[in-house]
């Protein structure tokens, strides 16, 4: 018999869409809780069309991306426009028996709507609801929009990121999408507790790019408190931890200390790199000892002081001597001789060369309807008694409103029928796939 | 205007910013969230701010250091630049709202007090190596026995299980192997033979911290649902590798690698360049689909450009057709090039979200620190340092709640501050033992 999971019995209205909404709704519903997405096939979900994940040899569509399919895992899916009084009338009724709402549309939407906090504690008293808009809804400007490139250059994440003197490298994806999903799913199983302790639900008004500022707190307070100009000459450091030649000033990471920097590895392909960090003097004389104690390693490195004022010709040094290994053989002697090391992993090592994703089953097996055998990814916790499952492929769009809406509802199928024909669950411009005509037999 | 080297006293961009009666934080007289659940931390810098989101909240989190306490109080920077173990502002930073005491998990002694102490305990939170708190008799199966609604989650570079569990890690290492730096650096033409870069900021603790809190708090829910506790073993390279949105969906999918690109989204393809730099030093950051211009979008830039007589010919009524639109682009890219030269950072970022471009201004805490929207939300969060006299701001939260209040409840602990209150005032120790256990090597 299958393990329970932990968030029996929870049910979530899922309004979000593009990256960091779903992936809030997504690790709720991985945790067990059931989620209903609501959607509406004209206003689609952008990665329903995210270009770059449509498998070869798959039709694309809507239902066809890979990008959407992990987002969306372990969600159920209706398709209802709420734009129509029948259709919002449906929703409400969803909401009545549900226990969290979640959205991440601009400030102003779910009022628009009549589903602002105070409508739909009106619908259920003790809702949860979470708002996710990129500066949320209180502030002077909740009506900004932010995509996660923006949040993150505005919440000082991007600034952190890059060599001096280059523009700033920022981040290689909307770690804002990542990371304020995952508030996302923060903020309301926190509210749940609340819950849980004293029945009163609540409206939690989560700011995506904010979010980006709680991740900076060293660089906030040297700002606040010693008063520290943040654009200065030598930062950020890139992947070392001091500039060679800039002030000695910590940069946020953890402590300073030399080597700690990126290194090319045979064969010296795009992603052939080894970070290496040395974090104490007796960590360097282990490297020392693993280089072979070669004559250039003398008593000047032997202190990180020293280390960081002759880093170019350290790193020099460093740089030869892992040219002539693999990046994994490189982690694998450094490890054995306790070493911080570890290879740059791009994401094809992550799937298919890192031994302890695999161990861990980081990458899921499990069917999609349209792309066939898929990969999904895991949980990165292990419950020991309610573990995080995945469950299910992501919705196809409407593949739930049979469902939903008579089984939930109490929708008849007649009732039913009639909206597929007057656009409330589908629109009366657009051809329906076959599983809906399928559903609906 | 402003300066991307100044302060951002940005009052002058109030329109529309009308009150829409978002959640305003609940009052502080009330319980937070986690009120009444009792956590213990024995965490460095790989747990501690899992720990803080808990304190933050409510929680009665109780921090045990070994003797003289965590290495994590050496890192910089410090109070007035002026190194000591109780003026880390890293340290100062994540462990808000926490009490501490010190405490030799070693000794036959501080393993009878840390019992007692888990006796009474809701969460166990601990990132010491596998196996350690094991091998100290303090494993979860000892400590759940007579506390069978004990939740304990270890939070660890790779986890408790598999060939890497014992591998040493930091910061950089996390961001290597889950996939933070294959994504992250630079275009050729910005930096010759480009490195990929770690981000900073120290997010690989983050990103496992942030999942853990989300396993704790499921963990939570099942034991509100069935009154049992359970271990977690939680994962920092797992949740890293998590974390690079679509690099793995696109593998997954087309069987191709991401390539590194300045400040915008690693992606099979060459892309266009999304930032572009101020005329004050800053850089705007437009975003992908910030730059996707229709017809009514780019009069709207024109109208705008044109003000301060920058629009080029982006007024003719020739560009109000896509198919222009997309020939002229790179016509279009340095008509916006050149006004924002010709503009402060942030004068071009409030210009453009006043026109609805989800633009972003890169900022630096110079002008995080002050600004107008962070100061409505109640953001910046004055804590008092009684024992320096003195009063810092720190960084509020990422959201607020309306329910339950999120709260820095006390400045981080001192080495040992709680000692006798927990020790003496909790578990009922005597004077002369807590003197005893100080001078042994105990506390």
């Amino acid at each position: 018999m299958p393990l329970p999971t932990p968030l029996q019995g929870i049910r979530v209205v899922d309004f979000t869409w593009v990256r960091a909404g779903p992936w809030a709704a997504r690790w709720l519903g991985t945790l067990g809780a059931e989620v209903v997405k609501v959607e509406w096939p004209l206003n689609l979900d952008t990665l329903r069309q995210n270009r770059f994940t449509v498998p070869p040899g798959v039709e694309p569509g809507p239902n066809s991306t890979g990008q959407f399919a992990d987002t969306n895992a372990n969600k159920r899916g209706i398709s209802v426009n709420t734009r129509t009084e029948e259709g919002l009338e449906l929703v409400k009724r969803l909401i009545s028996v549900s226990d969290v709402v979640i959205e991440n549309f601009s400030s102003r939407i779910m009022q628009r709507w009549g589903l602002g906090y105070e409508q739909l504690k009106k619908i259920r008293p003790d809702i949860i609801y979470v708002s996710m808009a990129g500066f949320g809804h209180t502030g002077r400007h909740h009506w900004y929009g932010t995509m996660g490139p923006a949040a993150q250059a505005l919440s000082g994440l991007t600034h952190l990121s890059g060599l001096p003197g280059a523009p700033p490298a920022g981040w290689g994806w909307s770690y804002l999408d990542d990371t304020g999903g995952m508030y996302g799913a923060i903020s309301a199983l926190t509210a749940l507790r609340h819950r849980s302790a004293t029945g009163k639900g609540q409206h939690v008004d989560l700011s995506q790019m904010i979010t980006g500022i709680t991740l900076t707190g060293p660089a906030f307070l040297d700002k606040t408190v010693n008063g520290r100009q943040a654009r200065r000459e030598g930062f950020p450091p890139g992947n070392r931890t001091v500039w060679p030649g800039a002030e000695v000033v910590n940069n946020y990471r953890g402590p300073i200390a030399a080597p700690h920097n990126a290194y090319r590895t045979a064969p010296e392909g795009y992603n052939d790199w080894a970070v290496i960090a040395c974090l104490s003097d007796d960590e360097w004389q282990k490297l020392v000892e693993l280089m072979g104690s070669p004559d250039w390693a003398d008593s000047r490195f032997d202190t990180v002081d020293g280390r960081l004022e002759h880093q170019e010709e350290m790193d020099g040094h460093i740089g030869k001597w892992t040219r002539t290994m693999g990046k994994y053989e490189l982690t694998t002697q450094c490890q054995a001789a306790g070493i911080r090391a570890m290879a740059v992993q791009s994401s094809q090592d992550r799937v298919d060369n890192d031994p302890q994703l695999r161990h861990r089953d980081m990458y899921v097996p499990m069917a999609h309807p349209m792309l066939g055998p898929w990969k999904f990814q895991n949980a990165p916790f292990k419950l020991s008694k309610s573990p995080a499952r995945i469950a299910n492929p992501p919705p196809m769009i409407g593949q739930h409103n049979r469902e939903v809406l008579e089984d939930l509802l109490g929708v008849t199928h007649d009732e039913l029928l009639n909206g597929y024909e007057n656009g409330v669950f589908w629109p009366t411009t657009m051809d329906r796939y076959p599983y809906i005509e399928e559903a609906l037999r | 205007m402003t300066s991307a080297n100044g302060n951002a006293s940005n009052g002058s961009y109030e329109q529309d910013g009308v009150d829409i009666g978002g959640a305003r934080s609940a009052d502080l007289s009330l319980p937070g969230a986690l009120d009444g659940l009792r956590v213990l931390e024995i965490c460095d810098e790989k747990g501690q701010f899992c720990g803080k989101l808990m304190a933050d909240n409510g929680a009665d989190l109780i921090k045990i250091e070994p003797p003289g306490g965590e290495a994590c109080r050496s890192f910089g920077p410090f109070l007035d630049d002026s190194p000591h173990r109780e003026r880390s502002l890293s340290f100062w930073h994540y462990n808000t709202s926490k009490r501490g005491i010190t405490l030799n998990l070693e000794t036959p002694q501080g393993q009878d007090v840390f019992k007692r102490l888990a006796a009474t305990a809701d969460i166990v939170l601990e990132s010491r190596k596998p196996g350690y708190l094991e091998s100290l008799g303090l494993g979860y199966e000892t400590l759940s026995a007579d506390n069978p609604g004990l939740i304990m989650c270890s939070l660890t570079p790779y986890g408790q299980t598999g060939p890497w569990r014992d591998y040493v890690s930091s910061d950089i290492t996390q961001l290597a192997g889950g996939g933070q730096m294959a994504s992250s650096g630079y275009d050729e033409i910005d930096v010759p033979n480009p490195p990929p870069i770690a981000p900073g900021g120290g997010n690989s603790w983050h990103i496992g911290a942030h999942y853990a809190y989300i396993g704790i708090m499921a963990a939570l829910y099942y034991r509100f649902l069935s009154g049992e506790g359970q271990y977690i073993d939680a994962s920092i390279h797992e949740a890293c590798a998590l974390t690079t949105e679509g690099a793995i969906a696109i593998y997954l999918s087309t069987g191709e690698v991401v390539q590194r690109h300045t400040g915008r989204h690693a992606a099979p393809d060459m892309s266009p360049a999304i930032q572009f730099p101020t005329g004050d030093g800053g850089w705007l950051n437009t975003t992908r689909s910030g730059t996707n211009l229709t017809p009514a979008r780019l009069k709207l830039l024109a109208e705008w450009f044109n003000q301060s007589g920058m629009a080029d010919d982006l007024g003719d009524e020739r560009y109000q057709d896509p198919t222009v639109i997309a020939e002229e682009n790179d016509h279009i890219v340095q008509v916006m090039k050149n006004f924002f030269m010709n503009s402060t950072l942030e004068d071009a970022f409030h210009g453009g979200q006043q026109r609805d471009f989800p633009w972003g201004a890169i900022r630096s805490m110079d002008e995080i620190v002050g600004d107008a929207h962070l100061t409505d939300r109640e953001f910046f969060k004055e804590v008092e340092h009684p024992e320096l006299g003195r009063t810092f701001t720190y960084p509020g939260p990422a959201a607020l709640f309306n329910g339950s209040p999120w709260r820095i409840s006390r400045r981080a602990p001192l080495i040992g501050e709680h000692n006798a209150e927990i020790l003496q005032g909790e578990l009922g120790l005597t004077n002369s033992q807590l003197l005893l256990y100080a001078e042994g090597g105990v506390i």
